[in-house]
């Protein structure tokens, strides 16, 4: 039977590219460091594997809010680093302000339901 | 830059945007495998998920089906060459049809502006008539302000040519019709308003393309040089281009400005006559005026005629307009038999498909295996599913190649075979080319979903699939089957069978006299002294005078109701003698004799219909506001009426006054073929003026038939190849059935069973599909052959041994199809069969 590949490590839907267009706001990183990076920060909570991370960063290509380019890594390897571009700010800023928006008004219903 | 580039882009780098990706996921597996986590996924499949999100996976899927449908094809050429051919041959039938239909009413004709021609045709109610009088044109085309233009031609016999023994076909035109069309000349000029509008003007002939090769050798000086056509000196002015398109489909040889008819046909008054029906009325649509439109304003200057000359127009008549930009002129009638014939198309089709969807389970079978490992290797139904449909259609396409080249190579043959005008060509157009697409992809569905959704589905192949093709293609084949049956039976009674007078020996003779101004005094005395004058000639037996004679162009027909059924009725007017001449048996009461008024002769079959059981001589029959009296009864003979079994006639005195209209018919006593020189040697003694239309109606009856015999023998060539189709189709089935229960059959023989219930297990499972689908067709031809009633010349449209014969002939071709492959059933080594499972 196919492979029904669900990372299941509490990550809302729909919240990756958010995540990633933050992370890659402070500078290009390569595809592992991305994953983590969210696994650093979000204080080992959440776990990005590659069958999720990779096909988010083509769609993100593809949407053109970043682009990859050829970059040296840690390892000393050659590997593609992805950037954020103008539009992908543009993205991110909008993402976020949806975000809090929701979390806000969820917020106010737990509070006061 | 959008998306939408973004994605082409990635389509254009896309294998190097595919190598940068798998480096990246490389990567990323080996900084885990530092981290010292393991991933288990499966790379290339984590690859492809990634890759999806530009879209393009399809285009991968589809080029790698390709190629593996591909692949497949060519690992079974015996496979591919019969799918193929069945398949070019259901298609290239459809595309022949179609491309014929496209060319007749689809295809504008190459002349100015063909959107806006019109056919323009006199209807009332109750009657039709596709000429009109001269002056009624000449008004309609000086008030009308809808219509830019208006056209006409006029018809007449052939015309004598210098001393040739061949009479030409010749044809008046106004002199409009040219410049109207925008037709340039391949030499010299064409007819034009100024030079050829009036009478007074010199006489001129503008000659076709092809008579001036057959009969001047492509010489061009012909232009200028001074002929004579019926003894009249005129000047050939002009050639007609090679791909000459004329207005429905009229090609003469020769045309005439009409402002000279009286001086071609000396003596007669048809431009001046208002109640001879005489020219075909053609026009040009104003800019912006739709046809409806210009038929309300026509319609209101028919009422202005009306009230000028009542007799020159009917009852509410009104002209009828018809498209006629094209070949032929697009009439409803036309549409009929299109869907008639397109029936007939789609049935070959579907036995092509019942077929092939035949071929396609079985070959199933053998690839059960195959498709099995696919499914347990993790290959999706969908993908299965999509794979076989492409497979389908790589096979469909080569087919429609195929279909398309065969088509268009038998349209071709047609083309040449028929002398079609050189303008129609058999190349393929974007239609045909859109209905070849359309009929391959309605086919690839038809065979290729069936199977492909069951074989996607791993079901047991359920035999309820093989029994309804199986049923399909009997159905389909019975009906083409009987459909040529009957017309080759139509042909056979045309051909062979009498017609209820002896036409063998007979000519006429029309000497046209009211188209040369006789006065019916004049005309009597005319035909007196011709018929004395033939009587004394040696071989000649007996002559007779008759209004409409045998196989006549024009044609006079009646609707009566009798008793609730319709009947057509052919009325004539003849003179003392016609029955003997004519050779036809007067049944009871008397011939005419001079004189004789309100007196009426009537066919057997109108007789019985009228009075049955009863005596009908000395009865009364309605004619107008009078009631004549039966005075005779003779034979059946559909002397203008061929086709139609269903005709009756009756017979009528001349009037006096209608002396002039009258056409001579003479017996002779052996083969006519020398005679027409002497014939036209006592009417040059008699009056040079005339130029008389001498037909033998042996070679008249055998035109007639040829067209009939040529589409039966098409139809019956269709026929066959479907039911060589379904005998192949059937062959391949039942030799699946066997192959598949091969160990059952064995065991049974082992067991002793006796070779005939083996075959009648094998071959049960196909009785009941034969059965229905047989009379499922005998049912479907039935109700369909009412519609070629009128084509089937006297054979009944339920002909009994029409019907049995074809469903004979089927049902031999499929026992022999069932039976071959299902004797291999009993040759079976029974030993080795069950050791090899």
């Amino acid at each position: 039977m196919p492979m029904k590949d669900t990372p299941n490590d509490g990550m809302p839907s729909g919240a990756l590219p958010m995540l990633i267009l933050r992370i890659l706001h402070s500078g290009p990183l390569h595809g592992y460091a991305i994953g983590q990076r969210i696994h650093l920060l979000s204080s080992e909570v959440l776990a990005v594997e590659e069958g999720l991370l990779y096909p988010t960063l083509q769609k993100m290509l593809l949407k053109g809010w970043v682009i990859a380019e050829w970059g040296i890594s840690e390892t000393n390897r050659k590997v593609r680093f992805y950037r954020l571009t103008a539009e992908g700010r543009k993205q991110l800023k909008s993402e976020v302000a949806g975000y809090d928006r929701v979390t806000q008004a969820i917020q106010s219903i737990l509070r006061t339901a | 830059m959008s998306e939408f580039f973004r994605r082409i882009r990635y389509l254009l780098n896309r294998r190097r945007l595919q190598a940068e990706l798998e480096s990246d996921m490389d990567f990323h597996r080996e900084m885990a495998a530092r981290a010292g986590r393991s991933n288990f996924g499966n790379g290339l499949r984590l690859r492809e998920q990634a890759r999806e999100a530009w879209g393009w996976t399809w285009l991968d899927r589809l080029v790698q089906d390709l190629g593996f449908g591909a692949r497949i094809l060519v690992r079974s050429p015996g496979f591919t060459v019969i799918a193929v051919l069945v398949l070019a041959v259901g298609v290239g039938v459809n595309v022949a049809v179609f491309g014929l239909f496209n060319l007749l009413a689809l295809k504008p004709l190459p002349v100015r502006d063909p959107e806006s021609l019109v056919r323009l045709e006199r209807h009332a109610p109750d009657r039709y008539m596709d000429g009109m009088a001269y002056p009624s044109f000449a008004f309609y085309r000086d008030h009308t302000k809808t219509l830019a233009a208006a056209m006409a031609t006029l018809g007449i016999p052939p015309m004598q040519f210098e001393d040739d023994l061949q009479p030409v076909s010749a044809s008046f035109f106004t002199p409009n019709y040219f410049t109207e069309l925008g037709t340039a000349a391949a030499y010299g000029r064409l007819l034009n308003p100024v030079q050829d509008g009036s009478a007074s003007d010199a006489p001129t002939l503008v000659v076709s393309y092809g008579f001036w090769q057959r009969r001047f050798g492509g010489d061009p000086s012909v232009v200028g040089r001074v002929v004579h056509l019926n003894k009249k000196p005129v000047t050939i002015v002009g050639v007609l281009p090679y791909t000459y398109a004329g207005l429905g489909g009229h090609q003469p040889d020769l045309v005439i400005p009409i402002a000279q008819q009286p001086y071609f046909i000396e003596g007669s008054k048809v431009l001046n006559d208002p109640l001879a029906p005489s020219v075909q009325m053609w026009g040009r649509l104003a800019p912006g005026v739709t046809a409806k439109a210009a038929e309300e304003e026509l319609r209101a200057l028919t009422t202005e005629l009306h009230k000028q000359n009542p007799k020159q127009t009917w009852e509410k008549e009104y002209l009828q307009s018809s498209p006629g930009g094209h070949q032929q002129v697009v009439r409803p009638d036309l549409y009929r038999s299109a869907a008639m014939v397109s029936v007939l198309m789609v049935l070959i089709l579907a036995v092509a498909c019942a077929n092939l969807g035949g071929l396609l389970l079985a070959r199933a079978v053998t690839r059960e295996r195959e498709i099995g490992i696919r499914f347990a290797v993790g290959a999706g139904r969908m993908r299965i599913f999509r794979q076989l449909c492409t497979e389908s259609l790589l096979l469909a396409a080569l087919g429609a190649a195929a279909g398309l080249a065969l088509g268009c190579t038998v349209l071709r043959i047609a083309l040449t075979a028929f002398d079609a005008p050189k303008w129609l060509s058999a190349t393929p157009d974007w239609r045909v080319l859109a209905f070849a697409g359309g009929v391959t992809l309605a086919a690839a569905l038809f065979f290729g979903l069936a199977p492909a959704l069951q074989i996607a589905r791993q079901r047991q192949y359920k035999t309820i699939a093989r029994k309804v093709l199986v049923g399909a293609q009997v159905a389909s084949s019975c009906v083409l089957l009987i459909v040529a049956g009957l017309l080759v039976r139509a042909t056979q009674h045309a051909l062979y069978s009498d017609p209820g007078f002896g036409y063998q020996r007979l000519i006429s003779i029309s000497p046209q006299l009211d188209q040369h101004g006789y006065s019916p005094a004049a005309a009597t005395a005319f035909l007196e002294q011709m018929q004395t004058r033939l009587r004394a000639t040696p071989g000649i037996r007996s002559t007779a005078l008759v209004w409409l004679a045998p196989m006549n162009h024009a044609v006079a027909r009646e609707d009566w109701v009798v008793d609730g059924r319709n009947v057509s009725v052919y009325p004539n007017q003849i003179a003392p003698g016609f029955f003997q001449t004519m050779g036809m048996p007067l049944l009871a009461g008397r011939d005419f004799a001079p004189g004789d008024k309100h007196a009426v002769i009537v066919s057997q079959s109108l007789a019985r219909i009228e009075w049955a059981g009863k005596n009908p001589v000395g009865q009364l029959l309605t004619n107008g506001d009078e009631k004549d009296l039966v005075i005779g009864v003779v034979g059946d003979a559909h002397i203008n009426a061929l086709s139609e079994d269903d005709a009756v006639e009756t017979y009528w005195p001349i009037p006096e006054d209608r002396m002039a209209g009258m056409t001579i018919l003479a017996r002779t006593a052996s083969d006519p073929a020398g005679l027409p020189v002497e014939i036209k040697a006592i009417n040059e003694s008699l009056d040079p003026k005339l130029f008389p239309e001498i037909r033998q109606l042996k070679i008249v009856y055998r035109e007639e038939v040829s067209g009939v015999e040529k589409i039966a023998m098409s139809v019956s060539l269709v026929g066959l190849v479907a039911v060589l189709l379904a005998g192949i189709g059937i062959v391949g089935l039942v030799a699946f059935t066997v192959s598949q229960r091969t160990k059952e059959i064995a065991i049974r023989v082992a067991l002793g069973a006796n070779p005939a219930h083996v075959l009648g297990a094998v071959l049960r499972q196909y009785v009941w599909p034969v059965a229905i689908g047989l009379v499922a067709g005998g049912a479907g031809a039935a109700a369909g052959s009412r519609l070629l009633r009128r084509a089937l010349y006297g054979v009944s449209n339920l002909d009994p041994a029409g019907y049995a014969g074809a469903i004979g002939m089927l049902l031999l071709i499929v026992s022999l199809a069932a039976l071959l492959p299902a004797r291999r059933a009993l040759g079976l080594d029974v030993a080795r069969t069950l050791h090899h499972e």
